[in-house]
């Protein structure tokens, strides 16, 4: 989104224009990440961002790319098996980090008997379950209420790329192309290409496909999309040249 | 032979007495019969209150009660009745909640009984300890947070590392705790701490107050 008077930057700290604070009659003002209420009518941000105010949910947050990863719960994240213990499997959400701990049973379909085999290296995309700042995070393979995988569960084949936490976001988002400005995969599918994807809001977007070529190129468009900040038109040049050169 | 006076100060491995004249108390240990220092210190024998003799009555004869021995005890000079109180099994102590993971609570045992402790004993809370019912759905984050303070009551001596505690009784259990804002919280329930300032609620497994 632009910056302008609605969306201004922000730094920790600065105090916010009374006027973008959306008001709603019924519902009570929700903040999102970056923003702290001190009693009792301050608001604070605490990450240096953009400030997005949305006045039909009557919320507001600050839009900010993060270098590091921290775990909320309900995150659909791409982790690495670190090791397997009694019961538990230990992963690996970020580098340099502890582990996240997945129990054996949370896979569909999983029983005292029947357990899934991953071995360490093995790529598991999963939904954090729990996660707050005096213990490591605890994650599942499987959608609580139904029981069924919906997609989580082990990645195989393919290869998982590092992206920044802004773009995973963007590229989590309902319509990627109108809100984050991110259309790059839609555009290699429209070219032709097969392949799969999954995007992990720690920072890493797995590519599946049956050509390799096809992944090398996928990764290649989402690196360049990343470290050049490229907007939806310089998008389709990038993946036209890729198309090219792959041909 | 004359009687063996027992000495004023023993070293370690010195001879007190035979078991059959004295029982062992703290500092000392038994081998072959015969009482042994264990400490460098000064030698207390404490008698026994005398035990009443046999009462006379005219339709009963009741048994000798069997005098009891004195007990001797070695204790080290200088802190010779403050001896350091070591939690025992049964004792109500008050610890500081170190670190929590899924499965237990790692706490710091600070106050046993009424007495400060000199030394801070690790502690350990199961989660199957926290609560009397329901124990297999604890969770010990609703439970106790780091920087708590908990009553709680040692269960076993444990192994090298920790002593473990439980806290399983309605009045054992978080006694003061902080918000994520900072503030001391106020117990509202046995389930619930509040922030006064913020009103936010907190869960804890709070001890019922006396």
């Amino acid at each position: 989104m632009e910056v302008d008077q609605q969306h201004p930057l922000v730094l920790p700290g600065d105090t916010i224009d009374p006027s973008l604070i959306p008001t709603h009659k019924k519902q009570p003002l929700r903040l999102g990440p970056g923003l702290r209420h001190i009693p009792p009518n301050a608001i604070i941000p605490t990450v240096a961002g953009q400030l997005i105010a949305d006045h039909k949910k009557n919320s507001m947050w600050v839009e900010y790319n993060g270098g590091r990863y921290i775990p909320s719960p309900n995150d659909l994240v791409i982790g690495q098996i670190v090791r397997s213990a009694a019961d538990l499997y230990y992963v690996n959400l970020t580098p340099y980090t502890s582990s996240a701990t997945l129990p054996q049973l949370a896979f569909e379909g999983a029983t005292k008997k029947t357990r899934p085999i991953l071995a360490p290296g093995a790529l598991i995309y999963a939904r954090v379950t729990l996660a707050n700042r005096h213990m490591d995070a605890e994650l599942e393979c499987v959608s609580g209420s139904t029981g069924k995988a919906e997609g989580l569960g082990p990645l195989t084949g393919g290869m998982a790329f590092d992206v920044s936490l802004g773009l995973a976001r963007r590229l989590l988002m309902a319509r990627s192309r109108e809100e984050g400005g991110v259309e790059v995969l839609e555009l290699l599918g429209g070219e032709g290409l097969a392949f799969e994807t999954a995007v992990g809001r720690n920072g890493r977007v797995w590519v599946g496909s049956e050509s390799t070529k096809t992944v090398i190129a996928v990764g290649r468009a989402l690196r360049e999309t990343d470290e050049g900040d490229l907007g939806v038109e310089q998008q389709r040049k990038l993946v036209k040249r890729l198309i090219r050169e792959m041909r | 032979m004359a009687t063996s006076s027992s000495p004023s100060i023993a070293i370690p491995g010195q001879l007190l007495g035979p078991a059959s004249k004295y029982q062992p108390g703290p500092g000392t240990h038994i081998h072959e019969s015969n009482l042994y220092s264990s400490l460098l210190g000064v030698v207390h024998i404490n008698q026994p209150a005398k035990a009443p003799g046999p009462a006379k009555r005219l339709n009963k004869i009741l048994p000798v009660v069997p005098t009891e021995l004195p007990t001797i005890t070695v204790s080290r000079s200088g802190v010779s009745e403050k001896r350091e109180a070591l939690p025992e099994v049964g004792n109500t102590v008050l610890c500081r909640v170190i670190r929590i993971t899924p499965r237990q609570a790692v706490v710091a045992i600070l106050v046993c009984g009424d007495t400060v402790l000199e030394a801070e004993w690790q502690g350990l809370i199961r989660s199957q300890d926290v609560r009397a019912t329901e124990k297999d759905k604890v969770k010990v984050y609703e439970s106790f947070r780091p920087g708590d303070i908990v009553r709680a009551e040692v269960i076993s001596l444990g192994d090298q590392a920790n002593y473990y505690l439980s806290t399983a009784r309605n009045e054992l259990g978080v006694i003061m705790a902080t918000s994520e804002a900072g503030n001391t919280m106020y117990p509202v329930s046995w389930k619930e701490y509040k922030d006064p300032e913020t009103g936010f609620s907190e869960p804890r497994k709070v001890a019922k107050p006396n």
